[in-house]
């Protein structure tokens, strides 16, 4: 199985839909995506790490609002015009706040290489691997990792 | 011919029905019912089965089905049917019942020996064989989980064979060498000689009569042989412990026939009765019979997928989102059409909502009326008699629901059989009814739905479940002395507890009680007990209606908006401000409001939540009055709103971790709020004597399956930090009033019982106060009490808090005050540990030598000398015999191995420390001559202190070397296990005197052997 898509991988080429992040850009494999919304009213919930923005609401449906920046520790100062990318973890849905919204592109799989060991370890967890575009570099977010986060293994109470 | 998986489903639930109608009449002809409308019922569900099952080539349920039918044809004719019979018919319905199921291996075998008796003789002597060759094994003294669970499992496979062929007295014998072997199984005990033998003719006998039964010959005197062997296999049994022996279940074929014949003289009597009432016209008899078997499947019902009817809920619960969006926009508009418009629609959809709800609801009685099989078929096994009064069994629940409090009720159910009601002898002894009573009732209260089982039995005895509680380490003895009635009957929630004095195959296994209440907790419910000893005892589950729409109360705080279901609101007061009667008092900086002369716990959402506060002091408040597992709590918030309906939505795991959170709705406006959890948020804040004990209790279970875990006892003192005390070393929690303090000299004291306490105010011993401030302002002292050597010393607190475990290891770096241990880092602060030993040697220097030099009782005087004068200061000097002597600690807790080796180098002795087994394996094998003892923990990773005793045993260069456990787990099955496995001495942590006192006897011995 692994070996498969690994082989795929290569051979094959992706559509990602790429974000901003701060300065840098990141991508989530198109399937994987459910929507892509605008500035949503977000709900804070209290008492919850930084990283979750709140809840929105999704058309009667609940999304958990994930703050990208914060999650990797970016600095923005203007969160009111993020946009959210919507995809479904477990079940769940989860938004992910990011800057800003960039094109779908075609990744080819001969240019995908794993995370370069000097990435601040907050950022790397989270990424798959890393696309060489033309004159930029895409980071593949790891949504199963996300998704990890989203569900912590000890579940109190 | 292939059948579509929807044909067979629908067969299915039309059989399971069919069986459901037919057990229901046995049970009703069982209690005397009128005969002839029942048995036509039971009749006619064989019948049809027979036909169904016929029809979808299911040929095993076919033959079986026809077999039960041929059986009760000869019946037919009866005007009563006996309760063996019935025994009969309901364990063929069991039958039919697994047969449709197609599960299970033994169905599978039993199957096939149905349709051929040469098949079960086979199988049987396969059995016998492999159980003869298991017993051999057994009695060789190789007690292996495999061989134990084959011999159990191929002795059961043999009853239920047995039974099935109506071999009874096979089956009997089968089923009591079963329960003989359920102990052995799990290893409570190990077989006697006598209860081997007794297998052993057990089988032998079965052996013999499967060779009668081959060459077709029925010889009479072997069923006195079984019923003898019975009783002998259980006066084994009960050798091992007290069994209830297994009832003789009668009948040989004879006998029944027997029976029969004479049923069928009088039958022509009372034939001629049943003719006469049959003179009513046949076709209203016929429609009375299909009414009473009809029961619940009304005409004109459709069978519709659970699935569908979920998936119609959630999409009515977003309808009704919708309703109240439109509602809540239509409240603005002013065009009268679409005001009139909504307002149906507002209409239309509440009903709507209401028959969705009625779908899904079904009558708790489909549940209850099984109970009545289950408590019949009980009080004939344990002898006892027992009368079950079901009420309310119309009472209605979602289907959901119904489904989990099945298993929570026949447990409960169970219970109250086996150890709630008394045998007929006792009963009548102790004047009561001979006849037992267990009454379930349900009703509607409150928005919920309660099931009360209520039983007439011996109730529960609050000394019984403190012993047990002791005796399984849930409690401690001063715990259970500040117990209320209510705390000790919780007690029985616990994992592990079981008050039964024997495990019976009922119950008494002890992993009952926890799992009713997780599992009625799970669906958001509670468990209450009451009970009264010697009268009975009482139990009400309280159980919503439903999960997916609940009522709630809207309230707004720091700016958003919350949720709170309605169910856990008792009511909402207002405060106005400036009122002199009704305020928010604050008692030591907690808000508390009188409430009807109650003082009631406030608890500010704003502060729980971190949320800002409103600024303004001067206006009116809100509170609350919420229920949190009995015990109520006034939670202060900016605004209440509203009430309405909401669709609980799931929130993701992250956030329900936290606590505070059941879930989130979509308000009508289309905005969030989130759902408190109303349990959580009293936990948070600490609230009653249930949180906290519901904690203490926690926290205990993680240390029996971790002993990382670490558990203290928290105590504020005159400094702005937390203070710990390791919780072994505390021997008691006391409140005295100031006046019972006395002095001797200048020491303070106070009389405790025929001891004298001696009090020692720990702020004063670490300089946070002096002397002089030390007068206590409030009436009463909080006083910790710590034994060592014999003599109590009160360690005076300011407070005591709480307990509190942790697996962080206590950082001993860098500290150098006398009495403090080292601090603990947690998550939000610094405890500081306190070493009350060194306090107590601080306050009372003179103690120290009186203590070593006391004198002590028996054997251990002899030895005294040979140990350091003062073995427990630090200021004794070292003697040379101790120090010539090496000892090798085994501990995995940083804590323990610095409190031990701390101990021990005061003492004089040198210490080596190894980290767990396989190091101190290690460096054992390395010098093996070096040490002179070994002190192991036992719960340590990898290799664990049973196995590294065994491992030292083993090695013939340390065969020899004396071994001492210490261990936190000190009970009889543990020490035996310890002394099994090679140590010499099993005792419990931190008791420092018994300690020294023991390696002193294990180096005695040494010596005198050397």
């Amino acid at each position: 199985m692994s070996i498969f898509t690994g082989n795929s991988n290569k051979a094959a080429t992706q559509l990602i839909t790429s974000f901003t992040v701060g300065k840098d850009l990141f991508g989530i494999e198109v399937m994987k995506v459910q929507e892509v919304t605008g500035t949503q009213l977000v709900v804070p919930v209290p008492l919850a790490p930084k990283f979750v923005n709140g809840l929105i609401n999704l058309r009667g449906q609940l999304a958990t609002a994930l703050g990208l920046s914060e999650l990797f520790g970016y600095k923005t100062e203007d969160l009111s015009n993020q946009m959210s990318v919507v995809c479904r973890m477990e079940g769940n849905l989860v938004s992910l706040m990011v800057d800003s919204i960039g094109d779908v592109v075609e990744a080819n799989g001969i240019s995908f290489e794993p995370p370069p060991e000097t990435i601040p370890a907050a950022i790397r967890i989270y990424i798959k691997g890393i696309y060489k575009m033309n004159g930029t570099l895409l980071s593949v977010l790891d949504l199963d990792k996300l998704a990890k986060e989203l569900s912590p293994s000890v579940e109190a109470g | 011919m292939a059948f579509t998986e929807e044909e067979l489903v629908e067969f299915k639930t039309d059989a399971l029905e069919l069986l459901d109608v037919a057990e229901k009449s046995l049970l009703a002809l069982d209690l005397g019912a009128e005969f002839k409308n029942h048995f036509d019922a039971i009749f006619r569900c064989f019948h049809n089965l027979k036909g169904a099952s016929g029809m979808m080539e299911l040929n095993k349920l076919q033959t079986h089905t026809h077999n039960l039918e041929n059986k009760l044809m000869e019946l037919k004719n009866d005007i009563k049917i006996s309760s063996d019979h019935i025994n009969y018919f309901l364990r063929g319905i069991d039958l039919a019942r697994l047969l449709l199921d197609g599960q299970g291996v033994l169905v599978e075998e039993a199957a096939v020996i149905n349709s051929s008796f040469s098949e079960f003789i086979n199988e049987c002597d396969e059995i016998i064989d492999r159980v003869s060759e298991a017993l051999q094994i057994i009695e060789s003294q190789n007690y292996e989980k495999e061989h134990l669970n084959s011999l159990y499992r191929d002795i059961h496979s043999l009853k239920g064979a047995a039974y099935l062929m109506t071999f009874n007295l096979i089956g009997d014998l089968a089923h009591t060498m079963e329960s003989s072997l359920e102990g052995l199984r799990e290893l409570t005990f190990l077989p006697s000689k006598d209860l081997l033998n007794c297998l052993y003719k057990c089988i032998r006998l079965i052996e013999s009569e499967i060779l009668l039964l081959k060459n077709n010959t029925k010889n009479e005197s072997n069923e006195e042989k079984f019923r003898q062997l019975i009783a002998e296999l259980s006066v084994a049994v009960s050798g091992l412990r007290p069994a209830l022996a297994p009832i003789l279940e009668p009948v040989a074929e004879k006998e029944k026939t027997q029976v029969m014949k004479k049923n069928e003289d009088t039958a022509s009597v009372k034939e001629q009765e049943s003719v006469n009432k049959k003179s009513a016209p046949p076709a209203v008899e016929e429609q009375m019979s299909q009414i009473k078997t009809g029961e619940g499947d009304a005409n004109g019902s459709i069978r519709v997928p659970v699935s569908l009817l979920d998936n119609l809920m959630t999409l009515m619960g977003e309808m009704v989102l919708v309703r109240n969006q439109v509602l809540q926009f239509s409240s603005k508009s002013e065009d009268l059409e679409f005001l009139n418009l909504s307002k149906r629609l507002n209409m239309v959809t509440s009903e709507i909502q209401g028959e969705m709800m009625k779908t899904r609801m079904q009558p708790i009685g489909n549940v209850l009326t099984k109970f009545n099989r289950v408590v019949r078929e009980l009080s004939i096994d344990l002898k006892k008699e027992i009368n079950l009064t079901l009420s309310g069994a119309d009472t209605e629940l979602d289907k959901s629901l119904l489904e989990a409090v099945k298993d929570p009720l026949t447990h409960i159910v169970r219970n109250s059989c086996d150890h709630g009601i008394e045998s007929p002898e006792i009963r009548t002894q102790a004047g009561k009814d001979r006849m037992g009573k267990i009454t379930i009732r349900s009703f509607h209260e409150g928005g919920q739905v309660v099931i009360e089982i209520k039983d007439d039995g011996k109730g529960l005895e609050r000394e019984t479940l403190i012993r047990k509680g002791i005796e399984k380490g849930l409690i401690t003895h001063s715990q259970a002395a500040g117990m209320s009635e209510k705390e000790v009957f919780n007690l029985i929630f616990s994992p592990g507890f079981s008050t039964a004095a024997s495990v019976t195959n009922v119950s008494g296994r002890g992993v009952g009680m926890d799992v009713v209440r997780t599992n009625i907790e799970k669906i958001g419910g509670s468990v209450e007990l009451n009970s009264v000893s010697g009268k009975g005892t009482d139990i009400k589950l309280k159980i919503p209606l439903t999960l997916a729409i609940v009522p709630a109360l809207i309230i707004r705080c720091g700016g958003e908006t919350f949720a709170i279901p309605q169910v856990k609101l008792e009511e909402l007061v207002r405060v106005e401000p400036g009122a002199s009667e009704n305020k928010i008092e604050y008692l030591h900086g907690a808000p508390v409001y009188r409430l009807r002369g109650n003082i009631l716990p406030l608890v500010n959402l704003n502060k729980i939540l971190g949320l800002p506060e409103k600024k303004d002091l001067n206006s009116v408040s809100n509170i609350a009055i919420l229920n949190a597992d009995q015990c109520s709590f006034g939670l202060i918030v900016d605004a209440v709103q509203d009430t309405a309906d909401i669709v609980v939505k799931p929130i993701n795991r992250l956030l329900k971790s936290l606590q505070v959170y059941s879930g989130a709705t979509i308000l009508g406006d289309g905005s969030i709020a989130l759902i408190l959890d109303v349990m959580g948020i009293s936990k948070l804040a600490q609230i009653g004597n249930e949180a906290i004990s519901d904690e203490l209790s926690l926290n205990r279970n993680k240390e029996q399956k971790d002993s990382e875990q670490q558990d203290f006892l928290i105590v504020r003192l005159h400094s702005p930090s937390k203070h710990a005390i390791v919780l072994g070393y505390v021997h008691r929690l006391e409140e005295f009033k100031a006046s019972l303090v006395e002095h001797t000299g200048s020491q303070r004291v106070i009389r405790y019982g025929k001891s004298i306490l001696h009090l020692i105010s720990v702020s004063e011993q670490l300089g946070y106060i002096t002397r002089s401030q030390s007068v206590t302002k409030d009436n009463t002292i909080s006083v910790v009490v710590i034994e060592r050597s014999g003599v109590l010393y009160g360690f005076e607190v300011e407070d005591i808090v709480d307990t509190f475990s942790t697996d962080a290891d206590v950082d001993t770096t860098l500290v150098n005050q006398v009495g403090i241990f080292g601090n603990i880092n947690t998550d939000d602060e610094l405890i500081v540990t306190i070493d009350p030993f060194e306090i107590i040697n601080k306050a009372f220097p003179e103690n120290i030598l009186k203590s070593g030099n006391m004198p002590a009782d028996g054997e251990i005087k002899s030895t005294k000398k040979l140990r350091p004068a003062a073995a427990t200061s630090k200021f004794a000097a070292k003697e040379l015999t101790a120090s010539s002597f090496n000892i090798l600690l085994a501990e995995d807790t940083v804590f323990f191995r610095r409190a031990v080796t701390k101990i021990l180098t005061k003492a004089g002795y040198e210490v080596s420390v190894a980290v767990d087994g396989k190091e101190a394996l290690g460096i054992l094998e390395r010098n093996p001559s070096k040490f002179s003892l070994l002190i192991s923990d036992i719960e340590m990773p990898g290799l664990n202190g049973f196995e590294l005793a065994e491992a030292v045993r083993k090695n013939p260069q340390l065969e020899d070397l004396p071994m001492l456990a210490l261990s936190s787990r000190v009970d009889d099955r543990y020490t035996e296990q310890g002394i099994r496995s090679g140590f010499n001495i099993y005792m419990e942590k931190l008791k420092a005197d018994e300690l020294l006192e023991a390696i002193e006897q294990l180096t005695l011995a040494k010596r005198r052997v050397g």
